[in-house]
């Protein structure tokens, strides 16, 4: 920490060792740039994040917001131009070397001559941790398949042989960058069952990842970057319904559609204040797609509405069944988000 | 820093196994040693204080080390620039240690193949007046050839890692033509080659047999060899510079 940072950002209280309270993650008006002179691109365009120790993060944005740069200031294979970046209150070098800090890399290269068992071997002598090489290959379901060449392996595979390059130092912090690329589902789900474990076990993990459901079933916390910023940063569970509210569909009695609906068109209250989007997609088939986030399908209404409770209520006094209330995907909120 | 002795002896064997290492570091060398040297019709003659075969075998030697010593090192450099250096960067192996590492694994190599060489010349005819002139070539060969490490280091780091290692095999052959390392040159070309970068290397490393005398005649005075090896090895040091700055303004 310097002299400046001391006085500008210095907490009121004594400040604790660094060690025991930091964050996990402490990134604080980071600016990244790619290129010299007046062509330089800011990839990361001033960044605030703060992760605590044991959530899953999940870094969501579309290609080139920013996320593979915002991981590579993180693990200290590049330096910020402006702003600090500290992993459990410590350089990311600093965390690395210690061992906290480890990652699985989307670009990040085996060498396709060594066997399975010795890539693993190599990188555990160099941490130190020869101990837990079987161990972790093991869990990676790699045992299996040690003396095969890398460069034989599928993708699915190969991706293993980096998740378990990745879990052999035991770091705290543990960086995923598109983890489950290549893997099938059953490898999908196994390595998530493992992030899990770890998760409640105090670990860490970032991951950036293109899979929305992956983030939406594993990540407590999103954060959504665009354009070199963060553009939310929410509990997963509340991005979803933060945005676009919730859409309440119900089968109405034969020939009230209409006259609801139109009842719905003059209160707004129940229906609006909806008009960022229009609303859901209309069903295959659906007919009288209608403005402000209501649509009609024969005797089924589709309403995107903030008061789903109150709507509810209103539409089964008036007879409506099949009732369901469904919050937006993932996709909707990201979408909506990132669009231009 | 840390090393690991598990990394050093997986890349020794990772080398063993490699086809292109081979062949060009021993089964190279060993041919053009017998093609040449003992199978020569010459063989026997002298070339000052040992015979020509040993002439040739110290001059086969040389080059099977310098392609070891610079092949391995430019792909050090390549594979430390794709993803397998991203992936090094995250254990607390230093550049230094890698690089110790890697140099060692090379100087193992450059050590087997003069072993070989050595070996068979000495199975074949190939003599010397001494025995310390055969420790004597062995080591300049050793120690001469980690200039060409350097070589190999500033090629794969200069340049893209598909043609780095392709690049310095086919210069390293080349330094070796001309550097009067094959066939003995006379002539123009014998002029010319006093300014190649293998020159001034294998006429060091057979000094303890020619003592600067040159198959075609005449003889190098010591000094003029020397500052072809001290102005080269200020090269290819300056190419490392050039490579490692190219490699960082890539990032």
């Amino acid at each position: 920490m310097n002299i400046e940072s001391l006085s500008t950002d210095a907490p009121s209280s004594p400040a604790p060792t660094p060690a025991r309270s930091a964050p996990a993650v402490q990134i604080s008006g980071l600016v990244r740039g790619f290129g010299v002179g007046d062509r330089r691109v800011r990839a990361v365009d001033g960044i605030d994040l703060v992760i605590d120790r044991g959530e899953i993060v999940a870094l969501l944005g579309p290609n080139g917001a920013g996320k593979t740069t915002t991981l590579d200031t993180l693990l200290g294979f590049a330096d910020p131009d402006e702003g600090e970046v500290s992993v459990l209150g410590r350089s990311p070098r600093r965390a690395v070397a210690d061992g906290v800090l480890s990652a699985l890399l989307q670009t990040g290269g085996l060498l396709a001559d060594l066997t399975v068992g010795e890539t693993v071997a190599v990188i555990a002598s160099l941490h130190g941790a020869d101990a837990r090489a079987a161990g972790v290959m093991e869990r990676t379901g790699l045992a299996s398949i040690a003396r095969r060449r890398v460069g034989r392996c599928s993708g699915g595979e190969q991706q293993r042989v980096k998740f378990a390059l990745a879990l052999l130092p035991d770091p705290d912090v543990l960086v995923l960058d598109e983890p489950t690329t290549g893997m099938d589902v059953t490898a999908r789900r196994r390595f998530w069952e493992i992030m899990h474990e770890d998760a409640r076990a105090g670990r860490t993990v970032v991951f950036a990842t293109h899979y929305l459901e992956e983030a939406e079933q594993f990540a407590q916390r999103t954060v959504v970057m665009n354009r070199g910023r963060i553009v939310a940063d929410a509990a997963t569970a509340g991005l979803r319904s933060s945005l676009g509210g919730r859409t309440v569909s119900a089968s109405l009695p034969v020939g009230t559609a209409e006259r609801i609906l139109a009842e719905l068109r003059d209160d707004r209250s129940l229906a609006g204040p909806i008009d960022v989007s229009p609303g859901p997609d209309p069903l295959p088939g659906a007919v009288g797609a209608l403005p402000m986030g209501l649509t009609r399908d024969g005797d089924r209404i589709h309403v995107r509405t903030e008061r789903s409770d109150a709507l509810a209520a209103m539409l089964l006094s008036l007879g409506a069944h099949d009732l369901e209330i469904a919050a937006p995907p993932l996709e909707t909120a990201f979408t909506a988000l990132t669009e231009d | 820093m840390r090393i690991s002795t598990v990394f050093f002896r997986v890349e020794l064997v990772r080398q063993l196994r490699n086809p292109y290492t081979l062949a060009f570091t021993l089964a190279m060398p060993v041919a053009m040693y017998l093609l040449f040297g003992a199978g020569g019709e010459h063989a026997d003659a002298s070339a000052g204080k040992g015979n020509v075969a040993f002439y040739v075998m110290s001059s086969m030697a040389a080059f099977g080390t310098a392609t070891a010593m610079s092949s391995l090192c430019s792909l050090a450099a390549s594979e430390v620039r794709q993803g397998w250096g991203r992936q090094l960067a995250l254990t607390p192996l230093t550049t230094t240690g890698y690089a110790t590492v890697k140099v060692l694994t090379a100087v193992c190599f450059a050590a087997l193949s003069i072993a070989v060489v050595f070996a068979i010349g000495a199975c074949t005819g190939a003599s010397a007046d001494d025995p310390w002139r055969w420790l004597a070539v062995a080591a300049l060969i050793l120690a001469g050839g980690l200039v060409f490490g350097l070589f190999g280091l500033g090629v794969g780091l200069a340049v893209n890692s598909d043609s780095a290692a392709a690049l310095a095999s086919i210069s390293i052959s080349f330094f070796g033509f001309f550097g009067n390392a094959f066939m003995p040159l006379s002539g123009v070309m014998l002029d010319i080659a006093h300014y190649t970068a293998m020159y001034g290397y294998v006429a060091l490393v057979r000094w303890p047999v020619t003592e600067g005398a040159l198959i075609a005649g005449g003889a190098d005075p010591l000094p003029v060899v020397l500052v072809n090896a001290v102005a080269w090895t200020v090269v290819f040091a300056l190419l490392v510079r050039f490579g490692v700055l190219r490699s960082r303004r890539r990032r």
